[in-house]
């Protein structure tokens, strides 16, 4: 959507339908300044305000089979976050049927029941939490006005209980009805039940896909396969900025099982009759990959320098600039992020069938319809005629927001005429990531007489996260001008100080970075939590009553206090070490929802270890409070996987490591022995879940790092 | 290269260059597609069974070498439609997230378990090494203990 | 002058007398000598058994090393009670009876390491000899066997044929080749195994 040449005025109305930025509020402050609405936006992203709205009836939602079953036509993706769990309890609840009755699927295309952006952003559970709901609810009705007919009678003297439909001592299931319907008829929504009323919903029932996935269940994109199917193998570049200058392919040509050698202008493939031979005869190919230099970490490390680049100014309050200036004695710190690789297990690939009527593919991704509108494009084919059947992911953290591989097995499937599979190799997914950028930041404080902050900025260099992906409008980019998703945990969340601003200066590096778990959330609450407890430190305060003293008297500012005072008191925090075990506090909002975290932390063995981890968050409605949980534990270790350990590196212009070990990942031994959560629920709706949790555990470890040694760490990884 | 075996307590034989993977073997010319690939270098551990009853990774293990040997994957470790202790302990436990990683992680602890019927935590530090980027170890390991207790009722 | 110097000039010359004798014990105890073509092959034979090829699985604790720089194996693998890794993590799990190229693992027959008490880790090239020698250290086994073991053994004698790391690039080689480290160890125990001096 690239429609930056459009009046300015229709595009910028055409992205906020639905929002709850006021239209009218924005224009108006876009009369008055583009800051304002990138500050808008920002604080939109930041607060993952995206409802849904994808135009499809409960009747292709919910597939009722003769056997009385409810099959759930999906459009968010399962990728390990409990998604379809979730959902399969909030439809329960109003269609009025067992739980164990509902199975959830991958919507195909097929049915038309599109996600209109993508699962990601911890935006499943909050953002279908209302329309679910009212669909379900919809549905119910919708059996009734059928029974009602059937029966003769007014739809309100049907009753529909655990998926029978009755009137006085007639009964029919629901699969019985739906046999009878010759055209549905839709009723206005439904007022809902009372949320205190659920069966389901509020409760911890283990997930519904658990079965599957315990006794190998062949669910994933790389388990897809397709009758006669061929395998095909593309040639990548190992090389940053390395541009195809031609290929030799003579001596991949008769090799063993090579079928086609399939070339394009952006990439060459093989066919294969098997993934071995496909991969070998790759391995023959000769490409003469052009570029211009030979890049090393040093020189992007360089690139990541607040004060390079355009400011912009994402968050402020009151005057931060003059306060700043005028000072005599500014503290001010640094400190560091790596680049991140997602390192999902299930490589990205797909396998397409391509046909004069169509194509249908099958794969791991999380966003559905930019896949599809990208293969049809390519292959000169409507969208209606591109199925796309989306499969449970090994994995997703953003590495699937953008998944182009389909365009290229879409093509070797039309030079073939077979169906084509065609998997990344773990090299090729390590130099060839979308990764987590690399960041640097610099904060900076003035302290009253009596040790509160009067005045704190953050400044954050990164690369970027948004800018060149798929999803976002092209429109957007100029309007806003920089990367919000890198600002994502970036903003000040203590408002009671009277002065602040964050400042982001984005940086275009020369390799892919883009969305990876949270966003900007892991490096910038490292580093403002970090920085927060060396103020504390610094005026000799205790850390959690000094970040109870910055915080706001609002709704936000409440909920935050509520889950940083419970975190203290469940973890015991305290400042001493004790046993030679140290503790460390951060917290962090992270689209709406707050969490706290305490870490405990010792060296074992000359090692760092985390032994326990005590968090709290407050994500609204639980839907499913073991999930929650679960998101939590996953989390905190994901996160202080990425804190303590991992990092990429640019050698001789290459990504590496480019297999798992030498890209060291928290493994079972590392993982804290002790996860306590607790879960708050402050609100009223579900908010995020899945991203939260990862905000304060960087900067919980390097505090009690900090207690334990002396030694203040600020760069990740915190282990070398 | 014509190589036979036991899988899952079945006979098979099969006829393909004797270096491939006996992964690629399990997945692509079997049909079982329990036993994951995730990396193929033998460092991720998704791609675990069992070979003569010790774990092994099937990306790094030549199909040839698996001429005569009794091979067990996932889809062979329930028995009559009853769970393995493992299997069981993972499903009380909820322990899968995305659940791409599981299968080699239940395999491991399955061979684990036959040698070390009652692991301590430490034991469980030094032998289940696979990698989980979901990060579930928290409730890997509370399964692994419960799988002990399980299989220590059946006996 | 003459008799400041008597005591100095005295006290040389005992000196003397003590590092002469000295030296001849020594020699005197081992009873051997070490010809040039001996020398040569002690010095290329240890080339080999020095070579990280060989120490990676002689460690002296109870990890074994990987690589051309020698890290510490990743992924916690450990000795376990008898070289083979633990029980839930034996070497086999990975390392097959030859290198696999496509993994990039190496492998030979009987994969495992060297008891403890043949650990070479920071042991001095005389030092490994010594111990490969003392059937203390070596498993009770005799000169002979010895030597059957480092020419015949196809675990020793993988060092020659390592194979490829995971990104397919081959393993650095010992600087002899197999024949020639052969030759050296039947030159070297056919002359007795004699240890020369550091």
């Amino acid at each position: 959507m690239n429609n930056s040449k459009n009046k300015k005025g229709v595009t910028r109305r055409k992205f906020l339908i639905g929002s709850s930025i006021g239209v009218g509020v924005l224009l108006g402050a876009g009369y008055l300044s583009r800051n304002l609405i990138r500050r808008y936006i920002a604080s939109m992203v930041n607060e993952a305000d995206m409802p849904y709205n994808n135009n499809v009836g409960p009747s292709v939602w919910f597939e009722i089979t003769a056997d009385n079953k409810i099959i759930l036509h999906s459009p968010k993706v399962e990728m390990g976050q409990g998604t379809f769990t979730g959902l399969a309890q909030i439809a329960a609840e109003e269609l009025e049927v067992d739980l164990s009755n509902i199975n959830v699927v991958h919507a195909s295309t097929a049915t038309s029941n599109i996600d209109p952006f993508a699962t990601g952003g911890s935006t499943s559970i909050s953002g279908l939490w209302q329309p679910l709901r009212e669909l379900a609810a919809t549905m119910r009705e919708m059996l009734k006005i059928q029974a009602a007919q059937i029966w003769d009678t007014e739809r309100s003297s049907i009753s529909a209980a655990d998926g029978q439909l009755s009137f006085g001592s007639k009964s029919m299931s629901y699969g019985e009805l739906v046999a009878q319907v010759k055209e549905w008829e839709v009723p206005d929504t439904p007022p809902l039940k009372d949320v205190s009323s659920y069966k389901y919903v509020g409760k911890p029932i283990p997930r519904i896909d658990l079965m599957d996935k315990v006794i190998g269940a062949p669910i994933f994109g790389m388990d897809a396969t397709m009758p006669d199917m061929l395998y095909g193998a593309v040639v990548r570049p190992d090389r940053i900025g390395a541009t195809f200058g031609g290929a030799d392919v003579s001596a991949a040509r008769d090799m063993p099982g090579v079928v086609k050698i399939v070339e394009e202008e952006d990439f060459i493939g093989v066919v294969a009759t098997s993934r071995m031979a496909a991969e070998e005869a790759k391995n023959a190919i000769k490409v003469d990959w052009k570029t211009d230099k030979n890049w090393t970490s040093a020189e992007i490390v360089e690139m990541l320098e607040v004060g390079q680049g355009n400011p912009i100014v994402i968050q402020k309050q009151g005057d931060p600039a003059d306060h700043i200036e005028d000072s005599q004695q500014v503290i001010t710190a640094e400190y560091r992020s790596p680049i991140g690789a997602h390192a999902q297990i299930e490589p990205n690939g797909s396998v397409s069938s391509v046909t004069d009527e169509g194509a249908t593919i099958k794969m791991s991704t999380q966003v559905v319809k930019i896949t599809r509108k990208e293969v049809a494009k390519r292959l000169g084919m409507d969208e209606e005629d591109v199925v796309i059947e989306p499969t449970y992911l090994g994995g997703g953290f953003g590495r699937r927001l953008h998944t182009p591989n389909a365009i290229q097995t879409a093509v070797m499937s039309k030079a073939v005429g077979k169906p084509v599979a065609s998997f990344y190799t773990r090299k090729e997914e390590f130099q060839n990531d979308t990764f987590r950028p690399p960041t640097h930041h610099v904060l900076k404080a003035v302290m009253t007489e009596d040790g509160k902050i009067d005045t704190i900025e953050h400044n954050v260099s990164s690369g970027d996260v948004m800018f060149g992906s798929a999803l976002v409008p092209g429109f957007v980019q100029p309007v806003v001008g920089a990367d919000v998703g890198a600002w994502r945990g970036g903003m000040i969340q203590y408002e009671a100080i009277p002065n602040f601003h964050a400042i982001s200066w984005r940086v275009k590096l020369p390799f892919a970075t883009s969305w990876w778990r949270s966003l900007g959330l892991l490096a910038n609450t490292f580093a403002i939590e970090c920085f927060l407890d060396e103020l504390a430190v610094q005026t000799k305060q205790d850390p959690v009553q000094f970040r109870l003293d910055h915080i706001q008297d609002d709704d936000r500012g409440y909920r935050l206090k509520e889950v940083i005072k419970a975190a203290a008191k469940r973890a015991g925090y305290r400042d001493e070490v004790v046993d030679g075990v140290a503790m460390g506090f951060a917290a962090s909002t992270d689209a709406n929802t707050p969490v706290a975290q305490v870490a405990a932390v010792a060296i074992v063995d000359d090692e760092i270890k985390v032994l326990k981890v005590t968090c709290v968050i407050d994500p609204g409605l639980a839907v499913n409070p073991d999930q929650v949980r679960a998101q939590c534990e996953g989390s905190i270790i994901m996160g202080m996987s990425a804190a303590m350990y991992e990092k990429m590196e640019v050698v001789d212009g290459q990504l590496y490591p480019v297999i798992y070990g030498p890209y060291r990942m928290a493994l079972m031994k590392d993982a804290p022995k002790k996860i306590d959560v607790e879960i708050l629920q402050n609100a009223e709706t579900p908010g995020a879940v899945g991203e939260p949790p990862l905000g304060p555990i960087g900067a919980a470890i390097a505090n009690a790092i900090f207690r334990l040694t002396g030694e203040r760490r600020r760069e990740m990884p915190l282990v070398k | 290269m014509n190589i036979s075996f036991t899988i899952n307590g079945q006979p098979a034989q099969v006829d393909v260059p004797e270096d491939t993977p006996m992964l690629w073997v399990i997945r692509d010319v079997l049909n079982l597609q329990g036993t994951k690939f995730g990396c193929g270098k033998a460092a991720c551990g998704a791609c675990t069974i069992h070979v003569d009853g010790d774990a092994v990774r099937s990306c790094a293990f030549s199909a040839k070498f698996a001429d005569g040997k009794d091979i067990t994957t996932i889809e062979g470790l329930s028995s009559d439609g009853k769970l393995h202790p493992v299997q069981q302990a993972w499903v009380d436990e909820v322990v899968p997230q995305c659940g791409y990683c599981q299968p080699g992680f239940i395999m491991a602890t399955a061979a684990m378990l036959d040698k070390i019927p009652n692991p301590t935590d430490e034991d469980i530090d030094d032998n289940i090494v696979n990698v989980c980027r979901c990060a579930t170890y928290y409730r890997m390991r509370k399964a692994i203990h419960k799988a002990a207790e399980i299989s220590n009722e059946n006996i | 002058m003459t008799k400041n110097k008597f005591p100095l000039l005295f006290a040389l010359l005992i000196g003397i007398v003590l590092v002469a004798s000295a030296y001849s014990l020594e020699t005197a105890t081992r009873d051997e000598a070490m010809s040039e073509e001996v020398s040569e092959a002690f010095d290329k034979m240890m080339l080999v058994i020095a070579h990280k090829r060989c120490v990676n699985c002689h460690p002296s604790g109870d990890r074994p090393r990987q690589g051309e720089d020698s890290h510490i194996h990743l992924f916690n693998v450990q000795r376990g009670k008898e070289g083979h890794g633990k029980f839930g993590l034996k070497c086999k799990t990975c390392h097959q009876q030859e290198n696999n190229l496509k993994a990039g693992v190496p492998g030979a027959p009987h994969w495992h390491l060297a008891p403890r008490s043949m650990a070479w880790e920071g042991l001095s090239r005389v030092e490994i000899a010594r111990s490969m020698i003392n059937p203390e250290n070596n498993g009770d086994r005799s000169l002979k066997e010895i030597e059957k073991h480092l020419t015949e053994d196809e675990l020793v004698l993988w060092a020659f044929n390592p194979g490829v790391d995971q990104e397919g690039n081959p393993r650095e080689k010992p600087p002899v080749s197999e024949e020639d480290f052969i030759a050296a160890v039947k030159t070297w125990m056919d002359a007795g195994a004699p240890i020369p001096e550091e």
